[in-house]
């Protein structure tokens, strides 16, 4: 099949890569002149592992086309793959199929603007085809796995005649399943926002226990666990830690908060947000209640700065806001990561209380902290005897509750973790 | 030396006010022309003196009473640093304090211009700290609220600015909330606290001399909350929640803010004119530092204004010396300020410091007892609140009393038709207020005579003072034209605006006063304080036994 994919982000990019793959041939616009910057340089492909490798090769044997100018569009599926914010560049877009005069258009919509958006934009269609809603659940780190074998995936459609076409599309995907879930576009929507929306809340309650286990003398990893093996609860985002980031789920979140509160003046998942946004300074100020906020001029490492490990990516990271009040205090911060030195140094430019070193133990030389915000697996197990000699102060600030705690004490280390 | 109630400009404009005795408002204003004459604008203020009970020959017998005076010879003497704060050799240097960076002006052998744009800078740095969420309480979250403990000048002034330019709040600012706090029986400490949380409250405290009592006690007490509720040791408190605006940075560190939070202002910026210095922080910290400077700016336009412009069409002279007119020659003691937007319902209180601490004195510069007229009592409140309380006594009460209606001309220029309609409501009652105070019955049509106690006699005089818009540029300007107005007079009634000595005894007795409701046994003071002293130290006893 043909098929013109819109958007430059990374459920556009990994659509484009899945799409060839399996023997489309593809176009995608990346809208506003994209095409211009190499795909080297685009950090959203190369923060995913396995994807500019994917990309490179579609475009190898031809399959996959950046589109420049005006190339043919004369195709059917078309594929929305926008960034919430970017409603207006989806109706533009099909808007410009009007004039295409080709029936039985199929149009996938996988943005998420807002609860009845493919309705709206079914109504600016018209009876040129139909509009399918398919909820874009990648998890960043492992998207081309989730999109290539997909544990379900969820149709929003309005209209029994869009199904044949769907299915045929979405059939290289979905062998491996019982069945695709049908329903309404805008329960689709709605379906989309309620499960990122349910997780940022069981987030937001951890880390709400894992506080007051702090103030309690209690270890929160003990109660995870109590909590996890009732059936009813379940072990998954159950892990406290110093606030949740990330492009898609950050973003996704507070559009859905925002459409919460214009119903009410004030909503659980707002709550959540504002409260995340704190809990991402947790480790700062952990640190600065253990030396009374008399931190100027001393040297902090910080283990990973990606917003999770698996990427390079700093979109709404907690290591930001460390690093941002680490910086305005004075304290001279040395920072390791396997990959978001990079996107760090752009973010930065030239800040000079700021050193990205290329081995853990040497960010902790003459340190007065060790703070670990991302828990990279080769941070797991540190060579203890080292590290305690490297740094000035032997405290240990865990974000992510990797560490041992008596273990640690064994080493001769001062360990604080999150709620325990 | 010949007092000025001697001279012979004094005395021409006695004569010339005699003359003018017959003349109702009603009569003066049949002239066509009179707006035209009587009315002087400069950049975005409108000054309408056509409702004063002036003709030509007034402005002229007035303008030569101020040469008589060396009225220019003192704004020279103003601007060039010279000490006209007499009776504590000091200079008056408010205006240095809004001249923009790069300017000179030696005081002392010191650059006053350059000390003042480092002061400005440190605030900003700290402003700017708050501003990101990066200024850190004791548990290191970042600071939320910020209390100015501050009383007189150290309050007045940056209050009424606050909410005066509250819609002008940028977006990264409105997260701060703001308190003022200023009596020293506690009362309004006590009502904000339990509102707060400690650990993300700064305290400003805001005292030039870092010695005033009522001030220092609320200090103690906000640094004893913190104290509580941190269990923290007090070095801690003492450098993560406090900051000091003062001219005294020993007495400051004694206090305990460390030097870094200490923001400095010099014994050359009186109280009353300070809000444009470092005691200005809770401004900035409202509108941000940008329109902060762009108040200064207003304000310093309005000083070359005052410098440059010939008397004749100069605001702040012709504002000074149409009230010593009122005052002097028409006999008019008291004198209401009625502004017609709620936004600076603060500027009369402002206003009562500024011309009353300045003005109300009865000894010359030479130290002689005067027996004229000085500053007459100011009060006021929003004017369309006023016309619910205190206009029956302008309309028909016994006293005559000088208005001064202020109001910005355009409003709510994006703010939808019923905000705009009210704005227009504001200014038909302002419009309507000054000219039946001004016309009386004469308004009225022949059919509408009234009863006598219907009655309205009219021929109040006021000033119109229009802005075109109220912003921080215009504010800077309206509260610089005041100050200048309210040295113009000083300089006609040869007084020293600059000094307090009048709040200074006070202070004193009240400490003595202090050792003795501690020991109120066999106090020798005068009769009615012994006997109140009795009173209070019965009703504690009382209630002792009670318990």
């Amino acid at each position: 099949m043909r098929i013109n994919i819109y958007g430059s982000g990374l459920s556009a990019w990994v659509a484009a890569a899945c799409l060839a793959k399996v023997g489309n041939d593809v176009v995608i616009d990346e809208m506003a002149g994209g095409w211009q910057q190499s795909l080297e340089e685009i950090s959203i492909i190369a923060d995913e592992p396995g994807l500019l490798v994917q990309i490179q090769q579609q475009i190898t044997v031809g399959r996959l086309v950046r589109r420049q100018r005006e190339l043919d569009m004369a195709t059917d599926i078309h594929w929305l793959a926008l960034q919430p914010s970017d409603q207006k560049v989806a109706e533009r877009v099909v808007d410009s199929l009007k004039p295409l005069d080709i029936s039985g258009l199929l149009v996938v919509n996988q943005c998420n603007f807002a609860i009845g958006a493919t309705e709206a934009l079914q109504g600016k269609l018209g009876k040129l085809g139909d509009i399918v809603y398919v909820p874009d659940n990648l998890p960043e780190g492992a998207a081309l796995d989730s999109f290539l074998k997909p544990m379900r995936i969820i149709l929003g459609l309005d209209r029994h005649g869009a199904l044949i076409k769907t299915k045929a599309l979405f059939k290289p995907f979905s062998g491996n399943l019982d069945a695709l879930q049908l329903m309404s576009s805008r329960e689709a929507e709605f379906t989309k926002f309620a499960i990122t929306g349910m997780l940022a809340l069981r987030l937001g309650y951890i880390n709400e226990l894992a506080n007051l286990a702090d103030q309690q003398g209690v270890d929160i990893s003990v109660v995870q666990d109590g909590m996890g093996a009732d059936p009813r609860v379940g072990h998954h985002y159950l892990a406290p830690g110093c606030g949740f980031g990330g492009q898609n789920f950050a973003a996704y979140v507070s559009t859905f908060s925002g459409i919460l509160q214009q119903q009410r003046e004030r909503s659980l998942l707002k709550t959540v947000l504002d409260e995340n946004e704190l809990q991402k300074e947790l480790l700062f100020r952990k640190l600065w209640q253990y030396y009374q906020g008399d931190i100027k001029g001393k040297t902090v490492a910080i283990w990973g700065a990606s917003f999770k490990p698996g990427t390079a990516s700093i979109d709404h990271a907690p290591s930001i806001k460390i690093i941002d009040a680490l910086v305005s205090q004075g304290v001279n911060v040395k920072i390791h990561d396997p990959e978001a030195v990079a996107n760090l140094q752009l973010h930065y430019g030239h800040e000079s209380l700021i050193q990205y070193m290329d081995e853990p133990l040497l960010a902790t030389e003459g340190a007065d902290a060790l703070l670990l915000v991302t828990e990279w697996s080769e941070y797991w197990s540190p060579d203890y005897v080292k590290l305690r000699g490297m740094m000035r102060a032997p405290l240990i600030i865990d974000g992510r509750n990797i560490f041992d705690k008596d273990m640690l004490e064994q080493y001769g280390f001062e360990y604080i973790g999150v709620g325990r | 030396m010949v007092a000025v109630d001697s001279t012979k400009a004094w005395t021409e404009l006695q004569q010339h006010a005699a003359q003018l005795t017959g003349s109702h408002l009603k009569d003066l204003l049949n002239d066509a022309q009179r707006f035209d004459r009587f009315s002087f604008s400069y950049d975005k203020y409108l000054l309408d003196l056509s409702k004063q009970r002036i003709n030509d020959e007034t402005l002229k017998k007035l303008i030569g009473l101020a040469d008589q005076q060396d009225l220019k010879g003192w704004i020279e003497r103003l601007f060039s640093a010279e000490k006209v704060n007499d009776s504590e050799q000091r200079a008056a240097l408010h205006m240095a304090l809004r001249q923009p960076a790069g300017g000179l002006l030696l005081h002392e052998g010191l650059d006053v211009v350059a000390n003042v744009q480092d002061s400005l800078q440190k605030m900003q740095a700290l402003v700017e700290q708050i501003q990101r969420a990066q200024w850190r309480g004791y548990d290191g979250r970042p600071i939320r609220s910020i209390v100015n403990i501050g009383v007189g000048g150290s309050s007045l002034g940056p209050l009424m600015v606050c909410e005066a330019l509250e819609q002008y709040a940028p977006d990264e600012m409105r997260h701060l909330d703001l308190y003022f706090v200023s009596s020293m029986d506690g009362s309004e400490l006590e009502k904000v606290l339990p509102s707060l949380d400690p650990a993300t409250t700064l305290f400003i405290v805001a005292s030039k001399t870092f010695t005033t009592v009522d001030t220092l006690a609320n200090a103690n007490t906000a640094r004893e909350w913190l104290l509580a509720a941190s269990k923290q040791p007090i070095e801690l408190i003492n450098q993560h929640h406090f900051v000091a605006a003062t001219a005294s940075p020993e007495a400051a560190l004694r206090w305990g803010v460390p030097e870094d939070h200490q923001l400095l202002l010099w014994d050359w910026v009186g109280g009353r004119y300070s809000l444009w210095s470092v005691i200005g922080m809770p401004i900035a910290l409202k509108i941000g530092m940008a329109q902060f400077r762009e108040m200064l700016h207003g304000a310093h336009k309005m000083d070359e204004h005052f410098r440059l412009t010939p008397f004749e069409n100069n605001l702040p002279v012709l504002l000074g010396l149409i009230g010593v007119w009122n005052i002097n020659f028409l006999d008019i003691h008291a004198h209401a300020i009625l502004p017609y937007d709620g936004r600076l319902a603060q500027f009369p209180a402002y206003l009562e410091q500024l011309e009353m601490e300045s003005n109300g004195k009865s000894v010359n510069r030479s130290g002689q007892r005067i027996d004229y007229r000085t500053c007459p009592v100011l009060w006021g409140q929003v004017g369309s609140n006023a016309q619910h309380a205190f206009y029956q006594l302008l309309h028909q009460g016994t006293e005559p009393v000088m208005c001064d209606f202020i109001s910005p001309a355009v409003r709510y220029g994006d703010d939808g038709e019923e905000l705009q309609e009210q704005h227009q409501l504001s200014l038909a009652n302002c419009l309507a207020q000054s000219r039946l105070l001004a016309l009386g019955d004469s308004m009225l049509t022949k059919d509408e005579v009234p009863s006598s106690y219907k009655h309205y006699d009219g021929n109040q005089p006021s000033t119109t003072l229009m802005l075109q818009t109220l912003d921080p540029e215009s504010l800077g300007g309206l509260i610089a034209l005041y100050e200048h107005k309210v040295f113009v007079q000083s300089v006609i009634w040869e007084i020293n605006p600059f000094d307090q000595w009048g709040v200074e005894q006070g202070k004193k007795v009240a400490t003595s006063l202090l050792e003795k409701l501690a020991q109120p046994e066999g106090s020798d003071l005068d009769a009615s304080t012994n006997g109140l002293l009795d009173y209070i130290q019965n009703q504690v006893q009382g209630m002792k036994h009670e318990n």
